[in-house]
This record gives C-alpha cells, structure tokens and sequence, in this order.
C-alpha cells in the first residue's frame, strides 16, 4: 500500500518535473539530439567497432571467420608494403606545404584590392568543385606522352625527347600525382584563409601603414597572428589528408607502378585479395598514427604560437639589443 | 477560401486511401508467406503437380519427336504461325539493328513464326529473377542454374552425344541423364589477337608457335614498321591479370587437368621447364618484349577504348586477349579483315592447345505451348545454324557444319577441367592467401612483371622465385597438401 503510494507520488514528481522549466528543457534538448545521435551511432561508431573487431580475425567478406589475435597486426608491422605506402604520404605532405604556402600566398594578394580578385578567385576555386574522379580522367590524359602537359610544355621551348614520362618514371610519378593533389585543393584553401582574412579589422592595416609597415610586415604582425586558427586547421586537415591520400592514384594510376599510398593498398587487400581482417588492422593502425600525428602537430602549433598573442619575441630582444647600442654610444660620447 | 479548404480535403483523402491501399498490399504480400508456411503440405503436392504438368508437357514432345536432330530447316513447321518471345543480354546488338536484322531473315523463310525480342541490360541478374518468376517467354540465354534444375524450366534438345554431331560444347548445360539443355550462340577461345597486315609487312610469314618465335615475330615488327608490336593495356588493369591469367592451363603445358586440380598442389608452380611451356614460359613472354622495348612507350597512360582502333589501323601488331574482343576490334576501324585470331604461341611436345568454351547458350521454355516449343526449336536453330551470328561477332563455332572465319589449325581445343569434387575452394583460398589472384582480379602482379622489365628493378627468376615463396606460404597456411 505504502510503496503504491510512493510510485504514484513519483510519478506525479516526474509529471511535475517534466511540465516544469527545468524538465522541458531536458526533453527537449534529448529530444532533439536523439536522432542525430542514433545517426551517428549506426553509421558511424557500429561500422566502426565491427571493423575493430573484423581486425582480430581471418576472414574474408562471405564464409567463414576464425580468430587469430593480434596477428593480424602483427603482419601490418612486418608486411613491406604497408608501411611502405605510407612513405609515399611523404611526397602528399610535401605537395601539402606547396598548397598552403601557395594558398596563404595567393589569400593575401586577394585580400588586399586588386583587379579582377572575384574573378581569379573564381578560377581557383574552380577545380575544387570538379568531381575527384572526373579530375583522375582529366589528368591522366594531361599526362599521357605527347598530350596536353607535354604539348604546353613544348610551346615553352621545351624539346619532348628531354621531357620525362610523367607517369611512367618511379622517381617523378608521385610528385605527378601530388600535383594533381595541390590543384585541385589549393583553391579552396584559400578561399578559408580569404575569409579569415576579411575578419581581420581594417582599422589595423591603416594603422599599421602610418607606423610605417610594408605589405609583408603586414601580413607578418597583423594577418598571420589573427588567422592561426584557421591555418592550424588546414595543416591538420592537409597532413590527415596526406596519410590518407586515396584518388589520384586509384584513379590515375590505379596504385600501379609505384605509386600505392596506403588507402589503395588497403583496398587492394580488402577487395581484390579478399584479406578483410588484415584490411581492417590497416585500417586502426592508420587511424592511430592519425591521431598521433594531429597530438603532434597540436603541440607543434602551441609552441609556435605561444606568444602570438604578446609582440614578436625577437622583436622585442632587437629593440633592446638597439637600445642598449643606443646608450652605449650615448655614454661613449 | 473555399475551394482551397475542398482541395485540401480531397489531397487528405487521396492520401489516407493510398495509405490504406499500401497497407492492404503489404498485409497480403505479408500474408502469403505465411500461407505457405501454414499450408506447406498442401503446396507441396501441387508443386509436384506442376512438375508433372511439365514432364507431361514434355512428352508430348518428345512423342513427336522434337528434337534439335529431328527439325529439318526450310522445310519443317512451314506452315506454322504463332509468336515467339527470346530475351537476351546483347542490347548493344538489339540497338545497332544486328538482332533485328537477323530475324528478318529468319522470316523469309518461317513468315508465320513471329518473334519479340527484349534485351536486358543486367542479365546476369534479372534473367535469374525472370526465370524463377516463370513468364519470360520461349528462348531466353540460360543463366547460372544449377545443373539439377535444367529439366524444371528448358526443353532438352537431345542426348549430348546425339548433339555433339551438330554442335560444339553440347555438354556445357546437360543433366544426369545425359541431356543437352544448352547451345552457345558463340564461343570464346584463347589465344592472341594480331592485325594481319602488320606481321605481313614485318615480313612474318607463318604464325609464331613457340614464345621464341613470338618475340623474333615482335622484334621484326618492331625492325620493319611503326606499329606497337604488343600493346600490353597495363593502365586499364584487368586487361593484365584478367588477360595474361586466362591462358594458365592446358594452353602452357597441355594438360587439362593442371590448373583446376594440379596447380594448388604443386610446390614449383613457377619454374622454368626450360622448354618453353608451363607459366614460367607463359609471363615470361611480357617480361621479354618488355625489357627488349617490344611493347608500347608509355604503357601507364595506356587506354582501352583507344587501342581498338589503333589495332584496326594498323598501329598495333598484337594483343594479348580473349576471342570475345574480336568483334569489338573489328568493329572500331575500316579495316575489320585485317584482324585476326591465333592460337597462343606456347607448343608443348608439338602440339598448340587453346582452350575454349560456349558463352550465353540458348535455352527453350519447357512450359512453353507445344506450338511455341516447336517454334522455339526452329528458331534455335536457324539462329546456331543458318544466322551467321556466332562468325559476325568473331567468335569460335559453334554450329559444326556453318562456315566460320575463325581459323584455329592444327590447334587442339580442349577445356580445363573443373576441380575435384570437395576441393572446389581451395583455389580461392589460396589466390587470396598468396595475393596472387589468378583469375581473379590479380592485376597488380602482372603489372608488376612490366614494371620489374621496363625499370630492370627485378630480374624475372626473381619475381618468380617470389611467387614460388608466395604460393608455398599460402599453402602451408591453408593447409594445402603438396602432391606435385
């Protein structure tokens, strides 16, 4: 009798609580995030705990599954060919600086007013628009012997029996394709850093121009401090994107002669040769050298932005290295 | 005001309705399993029922003596008048006229049999569906059934031994007892495809037999003209493992048994026989006129839409590929005769091999009407016999007495073999435990034969000898006992 009554007090408590402020609040907050959290949870976090577990058997897609631990693991150390793919990621972080630099280069000169700006940004935005795939076909034609590169290339003079085989020599292939990589990208690069630019106050160039300063003493002390933001996130997103470069080759080149980053021979693994378990292992382990890689470059930028904020750290040292002169020469005399 | 307020209602009614009807819809689809299930004993019998309606419908025909031998085209069934439908997988075919011009000519000489046709772009799919659904109409190109199944749904056309006088690969869909179901409408074979004027004006007068001579035949069209003498199609990928694979078998060393059953249980698959056969001699091929600069430039912008008419034109001597391009190389240029077709230049102990077998193979409805079977019959075969198809698209005969232009002498044709019962899936495990992929999909190692010559980065006895290793890896990890 006494515990019906408390059940109906409870639930008249939580009738209350849930007409209340208070309560209307949480329904509704857990009533708007359930479903993209169920979302999230089927398509993105299930798939992935399956693929973890994938990783500690032999399997293929259909047939039977047995389960061999961490060796599946251990063949991805041991294996030439994975960890070897993953030098090639070298060559996509080298094109990766090539795009930023080019990006932050070309956001600046856009930034300020110049001619046509709405038109080249346009242009260079462009490729960034254009289908991965649809650009693998474009390039490979670009490069195909005697084709497009070659025939510009000759206008400039160039003679084709000096030209390389831009897709067939091992030693300038993956810069080819990195290429490819940088051009497609580059544009949308910059126009983040455009519009990260145009929420720098103006105020400050003006000022900074009655100080005296030039373009490049500009962009040194007022724009790149007010940007690190987001040129901190396009480093991440470039090297993440770099360890994982997957299309130009697959497209171009089909990973053949070379040219296999990671992804394409972790595809190749899983579909062709039909090792799931080991494709998976791949899968983790490159999750977790991405991690690290963005841990790494988090401290990297804490250290390099640590006093941004304060003035220049070797300006203030030459100012009093200056001053000192000054006093000295003042005394001397 | 008004109007919007009817508007509405009726919109709210319409929906509610289709509502409900979808919902009556699903109830009864959700329904009808459950009948089945309830009812199963009395489906069954029915079923049976079926089956003997079609064994009686069958023997009717079989009583009248409809076999594939008994129809005499041009004079039997003359006078018979009735529609016939034939689904198959050649759209293209039916798009660019050839299908429909064929049955033009078949009716001038059977004006009464009228017959529909309805190509299907997902064949292989839908063509399963259709059949099982039961109203796919009289001649249709038999899918990947079970054998057992054959007499449940096609008409035999008579013993195997009986058709094997007509036809080639009459036993290609036969059931226990010994019937034939299928008959090709054209064959693939494997050898090598070549533009005759280009080995003529290199000055190759006979056919290459041995991979010596093949490479002397490149060399010399390399010496005497412009053309490319192989054009390997490395970019495109399944142009390299899909191609080069194919021949693995009785074509490299003459033995029908060897790639289905002998090859998992060898333990030096890859070694050099030193007489030019077995697969050693096979890859060794492309890794020669690779490194003797006997194939094209840049072989890593190749493009297979572009090598077809580069063969036709000439610029091309010789590629690597299945019978089935024949017709696509033909059709791609204006010089469609000088394509030709020649068995893979491997000969062991004398003899040539090429294996061969039936693509898409016509079957006839079993529960079609007595009429319509007739009819079906006639019209399989004019179509194998009289049509020309089969010679049209380049392919290998399959109609014994019907001129052909595809000329393999002095070849023996043979058929691998299939694997020994309870071994079916030992060659799977070990393509995906070696990563070498024979046969299916194992690109990257034969494009990795090109590369290792065109760099000089790998000697061929190497990646052979990476193979072996590969292959004895795979073998000991599945389990495979070595025999061989």
């Amino acid at each position: 009798m006494a515990a019906q009554a408390n059940t109906a007090e409870s639930k008249k408590g939580f009738l209350q609580w849930a007409r209340s402020r208070k309560g209307q609040q949480v329904i509704i907050i857990v009533a708007f995030m359930i479903i993209p959290l169920v979302l999230l949870f089927t398509f993105t976090y299930l798939p992935f705990g399956e693929m973890v577990g994938f990783s500690f058997y032999k399997m293929k897609y259909v047939g039977k599954r047995t389960f061999v631990g961490w060796k599946n693991y251990a063949s991805v150390f041991s294996r030439k060919d994975c960890f070897g793919a993953l030098k090639l990621s070298l060559y996509y972080m080298g094109g990766s600086v090539v795009q930023l630099a080019l990006a932050l280069y070309l956001a600046t000169i856009l930034s300020f007013k110049v001619k046509g700006g709405n038109i080249f940004k346009g242009f260079m935005f462009f490729p960034y628009l254009i289908n991965g795939i649809a650009i693998g076909f474009i390039f490979k034609f670009f490069y195909t012997r005697g084709f497009v590169f070659d025939t510009v290339l000759q206008w400039c003079g160039f003679q084709l029996d000096n030209l390389p085989y831009w897709l067939k020599d091992q030693s300038i292939n993956n810069i080819s394709l990195v290429g490819t990589s940088v051009w497609r990208y580059f544009g949308q690069n910059m126009v983040l850093f455009i519009g990260a630019i145009m929420s720098v106050d103006s105020e400050l160039y003006e000022a900074a121009m009655l100080d005296g300063a030039n373009r490049f003493q500009q962009f040194r002390y007022i724009i790149l401090p007010s940007i690190k933001t987001i040129v901190t996130l396009n480093v991440i997103l470039s090297i993440t994107g770099s360890l994982s470069a997957f299309e130009p080759p697959y497209v171009i080149t089909s990973g053949a002669n070379g040219t296999g980053t990671y992804f394409v021979v972790m595809n190749e693994i899983a579909h062709t040769q039909q090792k799931v378990g080991l494709a998976s292992a791949m899968a983790v382990v490159l999750l977790l050298i991405i991690f690290a890689a963005t841990i790494l470059q988090k401290l990297f930028f804490k250290y390099v932005f640590r006093n941004a904020e304060d003035e220049d750290f070797g300006a203030a040292k030459k100012r009093e290295k200056q001053l000192a002169k000054y006093a000295a020469r003042k005394a001397g005399r | 005001m008004k109007l919007r307020k009817v508007l509405a209602l009726t919109l709210a009614a319409a929906m509610t309705l289709s509502l409900a009807a979808c919902g009556g819809s699903d109830e009864g689809a959700a329904e009808a399993p459950a009948a089945d299930d309830t009812a199963a004993e009395t489906e069954a019998p029915a079923a049976d029922d079926a089956a003997d309606d079609g064994a009686a419908a069958e023997a009717p025909a079989a009583a009248s003596g409809l076999t594939y031998a008994s129809v005499n085209l041009g004079e039997d069934y003359k006078d018979l008048t009735t529609t016939i439908k034939f689904i198959h997988h050649k759209t293209d075919r039916e798009e660019d006229g050839t299908i429909p011009d064929l049955i033009a000519k078949f009716n001038e000489m059977y004006p009464g049999i009228t017959v529909e046709t309805e190509g299907i772009t997902d064949y292989a799919e839908d063509s399963l569906l259709r059949l099982s659904a039961g109203d796919w109409g009289d001649v249709m190109f038999i899918p990947a059934i079970d054998a057992a199944e054959l007499p449940t749904y096609f008409v035999p056309y008579g013993t195997v031994d009986e058709m094997s006088e007509y036809v080639n690969f009459a036993d290609q869909w036969k059931d226990a007892a010994g019937n034939c179901y299928g008959i090709g409408y054209m064959g693939n074979a494997q050898g090598v495809l070549y533009n005759k004027k280009v080995f003529a004006d290199a000055g190759v007068t006979s056919l290459p037999k041995t991979p010596d001579e093949f490479i002397a035949a490149l060399q010399a069209i390399k010496d005497n003209t412009d053309a490319i003498p192989l054009y390997t199609n490395y970019a495109a990928g399944w142009t390299m493992g899909g191609a080069w694979d194919g021949y693995l078998g009785a074509i490299t060393n003459g033995d029908e048994t060897w790639l289905n059953q002998k090859f998992t249980h060898e333990a030096e698959p890859f070694k050099d026989h030193g007489d030019g056969t077995g697969p050693y001699a096979l890859y060794k091929i492309l890794y020669d006129a690779t490194a003797q600069g006997l194939i094209e430039d840049d072989y890593t912008t190749t493009d297979w839409e572009g090598c077809k008419p580069m063969i036709n034109n000439g610029e091309i001597g010789a590629m690597v590929l299945g019978s089935w391009a024949v017709a696509q190389m033909k059709a791609a240029g204006d010089n469609p005769d000088d394509i030709g077709y020649m068995p893979f230049p491997i000969t062991v102990n004398g003899q040539q091999y090429a294996t061969a077998g039936p693509d898409y193979c016509y079957g006839i409805n079993v529960n079609a009407s007595d009429d319509n079977k007739a009819a079906a019959m006639v019209f399989v075969k004019w179509m194998v016999e009289e049509s020309g198809w089969c010679d049209l698209e380049g392919g290998y005969p399959i109609s014994k007495t019907a001129p052909t232009s595809f000329v393999f002498d002095g070849v023996n044709v043979v058929n691998n073999v299939t694997s020994l019962p309870g071994e079916e899936d030992i060659m799977n495990e070990l393509n995906s435990e070696s990563e070498l992929s024979f046969n299916q999909g194992g690109d990257a190692k034969v494009q990795r034969i090109v590369e290792a010559a065109a760099t000089g980065a790998e000697t061929y006895d190497e990646i052979m000898a990476d193979w072996t290793a590969a292959w004895n890896a795979a073998q000991e990890e599945c389990g495979v006992e070595v025999l061989y």
